[in-house]
């Protein structure tokens, strides 16, 4: 009797099991689906990241995120709707199902994935805290900036950081606090700081703003760890590992040599993990819930990591962020993922 | 190319011979090449023997700028590292820092990879054109002596039995590009700089795109 009864009851827990499997299955991707486009939050305005031109069309380094997983669900990266989201709204507005992935400069941290509904799908951009300083003196190292005045914006976890370095470091500092970008780039000009912290890919932005950016520099050291990556709700597996392993074959294709430039080359070639990543062998696509040539769509619409990179931020666009630490592990950045087999 | 352009100090524009178009729209800044992939183009650029490039030239702006940056190293300090699919040639400080340099990449520049050792050292070059180079560009004098109208440029550092080299050039608008002749080239300026960092026998580990 005991053995029929636990019998039945793991017989239906196992039903329930695969009813929920299948529910959650359903869910995201297939909206997406029916949808035919899909929801994107993304960040109001941020320079190489996320920006809305005067005709509506948006660009950046978050948003070819968006066109690449458009790309590999939909054939289409043109099919994505995004929307804009504060800093304060964005976790709820992806809890409340407003969008399909959260691709909008956000750090991964315990506290905003650990009970909050909430995964991070990878590091897509590896950020952190660094520091600004005029060309003259020269400073080449952080460690070399005691006793100099230090703009920082108040309300921040900057703050406390710049607080702990220096500390770590036995240095003293003066500290001015500003109240953002723009009164940083007075102050420097001024002569008021010296330096001015923030983390590094808004420094290059800011550089920008400074009457002669040649005379500034953006010291190599970065003081915090800030990995960005997409976001999405926690319930849906499947759906969350359609968004990290297609930002996984983005950095695997550069590892490989395979970008917009080479597409047409990679096609022809022999090598096996080449033909994985582009669906000419094995069935990863399908095993996503995709089409075989999933990432052979998502690099066809925005390139490989490195392209991305490079367009938006790197040495083709305004900033010429270095790759630093988002360079492949391999060539001394400490970008990083996972074999697509 | 606009940046580019603006990036390049104390350069004089004084073309002596006939060249390319692509080559003339780049002396007016208007070359669209920064724009597209580097991979794309190789900007098709005949030598010049004779135009003046001077010891002051260097890249000043831009991401091809001499730059501190975070690199992840396992070799010794000294070591450089040439990039070529980003025309970035590094400067291994330890402690995760290496200085970078931009560099233009030649032909030769694209056939080697792996590791050498430089294995000599010049300031001023002369000039002995490879006979597959004076094919290709007739108009190139046999032999020419060292000097600010060199293509070599203001130093050069040889890649130990190859006939590969780091050297300057007297052309600092290729910096960036894919470029028809030559190795690794800097601005005069930055090779400079770079020739007192780097001593005979240091590692040179040239490093090409993934093979497809």
């Amino acid at each position: 009797m005991t053995h029929f009864c636990s019998r039945a009851a793991a017989g239906l827990a196992a039903l329930g099991a695969t009813f929920f499997a299948f529910a959650a299955y359903g869910g995201t991707l297939d909206s997406i689906k029916q949808r035919g486009a899909l929801i994107c939050g993304v960040n109001e305005g941020l320079g190489g990241f996320s920006v809305r031109d005067a005709a509506g069309a948006w660009s950046g380094f978050d948003v070819d995120f968006c066109h690449a997983l458009a790309a590999a669900v939909l054939d289409d990266p043109q099919k994505v709707q995004f929307v804009a989201l504060t800093n304060a709204e964005r976790f709820d507005a992806l809890r409340e199902g407003k969008m399909d992935v959260l691709s909008r400069n956000s750090t991964w941290t315990l506290e905003r994935e650990a009970g909050q509904g909430i995964l991070f799908a990878g590091v897509a951009y590896h950020d952190g805290q660094g520091f600004m300083v005029l060309r003259h003196p020269k400073i080449d190292s952080a460690l070399e900036l005691d006793g100099v005045s230090v703009c920082v914006q108040d309300g921040t976890t900057t703050r406390p950081n710049l607080a702990d370095f220096f500390k770590a470091n036995s240095m003293t500092y003066k500290e001015v606090l500003v109240a953002g970008p723009d009164e940083a780039i007075a102050r420097l000009e001024g002569g008021a700081c010296d330096a001015y912290t923030t983390d590094e890919s808004a420094l290059y932005v800011v550089r920008l703003g400074l009457k002669k950016p040649a005379e500034a520099i953006i010291l190599p050291d970065v003081i915090s760890k800030e990995p960005l990556g997409p976001a999405v709700r926690a319930d849906d597996v499947a759906w969350f590992n359609v968004v990290r392993w297609t930002l996984y074959a983005l950095i695997d294709a550069e590892e490989l040599g395979v970008g917009q430039a080479t597409l047409d080359e990679a096609q022809k070639s022999q090598r096996p993990d080449v033909r994985r990543l582009i669906g000419a062998e094995g069935d990863l696509g399908q095993a996503l819930g995709l089409t075989n040539d999933w990432a052979l769509r998502a690099l066809r619409a925005v390139g490989n990591y490195g392209e991305m990179f490079e367009r938006n931020l790197g040495a083709h666009s305004r900033y010429g962020v270095p790759r630093g630490l988002n360079q492949l592990w391999a060539d001394g950045g400490i970008l990083y993922a996972p074999p697509l087999r | 190319m606009r940046q580019h352009g603006t990036a390049i100090a104390g350069r004089r524009c004084k073309a002596r011979l006939a060249l390319g178009a692509a080559f003339l729209l780049a002396l007016l800044g208007a070359a669209p090449v920064r724009a597209t992939s580097p991979d794309a183009i190789t900007m098709d650029v005949g030598d010049e023997p004779g135009r003046i490039s001077t010891e002051e030239v260097r890249i000043e702006e831009g991401p091809y700028a001499r730059q501190l940056v975070f690199f992840r190293s396992s070799d010794a300090p000294g070591t450089v590292v040439i990039s070529t699919a980003d025309r970035f040639l590094y400067v291994v400080l330890g402690g995760g820092r290496a200085l970078r340099y931009g560099i233009g990449v030649g032909r030769e520049g694209f056939q080697w990879s792996g590791l050498v050792k430089i294995s000599r050292k010049a300031e001023w070059p002369d000039w002995t054109p490879p006979p597959e180079m004076i094919e290709r560009q007739p108009y190139l004098p046999r032999f020419m002596a060292g000097g600010p109208g060199n293509p070599m440029g203001a130093r050069a550092m040889y890649l130990g039995s190859t006939v590969y080299r780091i050297h300057g050039t007297n052309q600092p608008e290729t910096i960036g590009q894919a470029v028809s002749s030559g190795c690794f080239r800097l601005a005069n300026g930055d090779v400079i700089d770079l020739y007192a960092r780097v001593d005979v026998g240091a590692k040179v580990i040239i490093r090409q795109a993934a093979q497809l």
